[in-house]
């Protein structure tokens, strides 16, 4: 699934691990999320978004809407 | 069981994981040179080389209960889901070779299969496919 995560962190300046810190998980985790290689889960994919003050379709890209 | 970059430091899972299953493989060669001494020295009979034959499998036992504890008590749910992963891919390809192995033996062609060698090699077919794993990402563009 694809998503604006490394587009978003790298506007405020995080790097992975910082923002792997404020959500708790591996910086791999993070890595694997930006790069679409993993797709989180539910809770996961809420905390990110609420991290970030946005709704959850502005971070990640519906499947139906990808070109 | 699980990869850690430089620079990276264990989560506590991990480092329960690690105090648990070291001290299990330590009891393991302890007492497989243990039970193995006293049967060929003492030539035991009955229970007693029952309990000696099998006493071997119990920290083994005690390492898988381990890795299983590692697998539920791991937060970082991409590492558990890769760690899943890797458990059923590895116990496929040891399904693939015990079975082709077994037909082999049937027909006479190989030798009897050890089946106290099964753990370590699922541990093997684990860990080959953690590496495929690994090296999939790699080229996959994993380097930050």
């Amino acid at each position: 699934m694809n998503n604006h995560l490394r587009a978003l962190r790298a506007a405020r300046g995080w790097s992975q691990q910082h923002l792997a810190e404020q959500l708790e998980v591996s910086r791999q985790s993070v890595n694997a999320i930006e790069t679409g290689r993993y797709d989180p889960s539910l809770p996961l994919a809420f905390r990110i978004a609420e991290l970030f003050e946005l709704a959850i379709e502005d971070v990640f890209v519906s499947p139906s809407k990808e070109k | 069981m699980f990869s850690i970059r430089r620079g990276e430091k264990l989560n506590p899972a991990q480092r329960r994981y690690l105090r648990r299953f070291f001290p299990a493989m330590t009891m393991y060669v302890l007492v497989l040179f243990a039970c193995t001494a006293m049967i060929r020295d003492q030539k035991p009979q009955g229970a007693m080389l029952a309990l000696l034959s099998v006493a071997p499998a119990l920290p083994i036992v005690a390492a898988i209960l381990v890795m299983g504890a590692y697998l539920i008590e791991e937060r970082d749910e991409f590492i558990r889901t890769r760690l899943a992963t890797a458990m059923l891919g590895g116990l496929g390809i040891m399904l693939v070779i015990t079975s082709i192995w077994g037909f082999l033996e049937n027909g006479g062609a190989v030798g009897h299969f050890p089946t106290f060698l099964t753990f370590p090699v699922w541990c093997g077919c684990f860990g080959l496919w953690q590496c495929a794993m690994g090296l999939r990402d790699r080229f996959a563009g994993d380097g930050a």
